[in-house]
């Protein structure tokens, strides 16, 4: 899932880069391709505006001529005014089409050549202009008449002819260009537009198909929610039900436990009595076999004097017996804690208020005696009240106190001290002692049922913090232990400060 | 009085039976004593074939119980005792290794007379079945009524 949705991830960020650069790389290209068509373009009108002022040219070299003729043939000063403007318009307009043209050597050759003509020309039309205000009609007018037939007419006519060609061909070449470079910029364009619409295209398909693989992923995230919590319950139930077993179970065993130990005992205690009625009758046997017979009534009042292989007898069957019967009854205490921790875990609990402080005086008080006996004070800190049920609460802090009691260091006088406070919801209770401690290894084992540590020079079954934790457990807390050996031990609860009767454990 | 009390004794477990019947011998008590050792046989003699314990009508008895029987409680023989119209005057004394409080009001709701709890401490149980053996000669078992 993971791997696929980073690649995804990282395909999308290519593509949108992707896309990025091809939009850059349209618009360098477009911004280039249009300068270069301005340029195209302003060469095709550069052609044109030289076409135009050759032909300008020609107007006024007509003009000169056209004026010139009427002046010669009329003498009318008004033709002589319209010669002089044309004939001074004429170097002008040969000044520019030369500098127009100073880009194209061919152009520049022509334009030399096409200068040289007019000049001659127009040297000509002066000349016979002069004739004609000098009154030489005749002679201006045969002047001229020659000078049509002359070179120069002819090289106006042919060198324009040329140069017009030659712009034509360079017009039609700058068209091309022009038109290329347009074509060019628009598939371009086109082209740079189809790609980023396919980008774009595929980063919707891909989005859309992410979102609905989110989609997916959400409703089966719901689904196996829904079906946690209905594993979870049914879990729950089931670890109902097994704890239930387990407790019947418990009972039922340490009941049909009871009844053969019931017969050990009796029939042990038959045994005890068969005992003493043998040995009598042996110690009378043996005494009427080697004395004389002794009175009836002494069998009952007195223990027969055995002798020595007999009495030996009699002191075996005493101790083996005494194992039986020590053995019987650790086993009854045994079964005995069993079934009553089994009651207790059948036990209905009531949440109720409780004033904690008021509840340990109470326990204080009842082993003040102890107390004062091992010289041990018993300190009170800050107590927070709960809601939880009273009795177990009560078991809880008189074992743990009462405990502290039973393992001081000997000849140390005993400080044991209570102490709570609240944090999110729980109070936590410290009980400390400067005991004699635990060793580290043994801070498991000791919360497990019939198992003790350190030196058993105290009367118990192993059974007190088992008890402890289990009703811990079932008020909906949990308890530790810090400690070590020769330094006191400190045990830790931590119980809701509001218990409902519903946490961990059923209600009822 | 002139019929002397027979003791039904209610046991499965031969062992506890034979020690509750020396101990009842050797606090002087005579009476016939019959064992039963499950609660089908003991209900068949009780209530006889019918089920409506005729048969035992102007019989005196005494009932010894254990709760803890291979194929019925002895909570439900308890109980048809003390509804049946023959037997319902008759003393049940419970003797059972159960100590339980609620199982003991439950056995004193239902009308049995005594409850032993069973000890391992012999001393004490033989203790607890000679004190019966006196409540046996003190009692008065009534004469079947109508």
């Amino acid at each position: 899932m993971t791997p696929v949705s980073r690649r995804r991830t990282a395909l999308q960020i290519l593509l949108l880069s992707v896309g990025f650069v091809v939009l850059v790389a349209i618009s360098v290209a477009s911004v280039l391709l249009v300068n270069q068509a301005r340029e195209d373009n302003a060469w095709v009108v550069h052609t044109v505006e030289v076409e135009s002022q050759l032909a300008n040219l020609l107007l006024e070299v007509r003009r000169a001529e056209s004026a010139t003729r009427a002046y010669l043939l009329t003498s009318a000063p008004q033709y002589l005014a319209e010669y002089q403007t044309a004939a001074a318009g004429i170097p002008a307009a040969l000044e520019h089409l030369a500098k127009i043209t100073a880009d194209n050597p061919t152009q520049v050759n022509n334009g030399a050549k096409l200068r040289a003509a007019v000049e001659k020309r127009l040297a000509e039309y002066a000349l016979g202009v002069e004739r004609v205000k000098n009154n030489d009609v005749a002679t201006g007018v045969d002047l001229l008449r020659n000078a049509t037939s002359t070179d120069a007419v002819e090289a106006i006519a042919r060198i324009s002819s040329d140069m017009r060609a030659e712009e034509d061909r360079l017009f039609a070449m700058r068209t091309a260009t022009a038109d290329r470079t347009q074509v060019l910029a628009s598939s371009v364009t086109i082209a740079g537009s189809c790609m980023v619409l396919a980008l774009a295209g595929f980063s919707i398909v891909l989005v859309r198909r992410s979102s609905r693989a989110r989609d997916d992923a959400e409703a089966r995230l719901r689904d196996v929610n829904v079906t946690l919590e209905a594993t979870v319950d049914e879990r729950t139930a089931d670890l109902r039900e097994a704890n239930e077993e387990i407790q019947r179970f418990a009972y039922i065993v340490s009941h049909d436990l009871r009844s053969p130990l019931v017969n050990i005992m009796g029939f042990t205690s038959e045994l005890e009595e068969l005992r003493s009625d043998i040995f009598k009758r042996i110690a009378t046997l043996g005494r009427n076999a080697s004395l004389q017979p002794t009175l009836p009534d002494a069998n009952d009042a007195v223990e027969p004097e055995l002798d020595e292989g007999d009495k030996q007898l009699s002191n075996d069957f005493d101790e083996s017996l005494g194992f039986i019967k020590s053995s019987i009854a650790k086993m009854d205490r045994l079964i005995s804690a069993i079934l009553n921790l089994t009651r207790e875990g059948r036990r209905e609990f009531k949440p109720e208020r409780i004033d904690v402080r008021e509840l340990i005086d109470g326990i204080v008080k009842t082993v003040a005696h102890q107390a004062a006996e091992s010289s041990t004070t018993i300190k009170l800190g800050a107590l927070p009240n709960l809601v939880s049920d009273r009795l177990a609460l009560e078991q809880i802090f008189s074992n743990l106190i009462d405990n502290a009691l039973k393992y001081l260091k000997d000849g140390v006088p005993g400080e044991i001290s209570v102490a709570g406070r609240t944090k999110l919801g729980f109070a936590i209770f410290e009980v400390t002692d400067n005991g004699r401690g635990i060793d580290p290894k043994d801070h498991q084992r000791i919360f497990d049922l019939f198992r003790r540590a350190g030196t058993q020079d105290k009367p118990g079954q192993g059974i007190g913090l088992a008890h402890v934790r289990a009703l811990v457990r079932r008020l909906g807390g949990t308890m530790s232990l810090a400690s070590e050996l020769h330094n006191g031990s400190t045990f830790t609860i931590t119980l809701p400060i509001k218990w409902t009767g519903r946490n961990r454990d059923r209600e009822s | 009085m002139s019929n002397p009390v027979t003791i039904i004794m209610v046991e499965d477990d031969e062992g506890h039976a034979r020690l509750i019947e020396r101990n009842i011998r050797r606090s002087g008590v005579n009476n016939e004593i019959i064992p039963f050792m499950n609660g089908t046989a003991a209900v068949n003699y009780l209530f006889g074939k019918d089920g409506t314990g005729v048969e035992r009508k102007g019989d005196a008895l005494l009932i010894l119980l254990d709760l803890n029987l291979p194929d019925m409680t002895g909570i439900d023989i308890l109980k048809r005792v003390k509804e049946n119209k023959y037997l319902k005057s008759t003393p049940v004394v419970v003797l059972t290794t159960t100590d339980d409080s609620q199982e003991i009001k439950r056995c004193y709701e239902l009308g049995c007379n005594v409850y032993i709890t069973k000890p391992v401490n012999y001393e004490s149980f033989a203790n607890a079945i000679r004190q019966l053996g006196l409540f046996f000669s003190v009692i008065q078992v009534p004469p079947a009524s109508a």
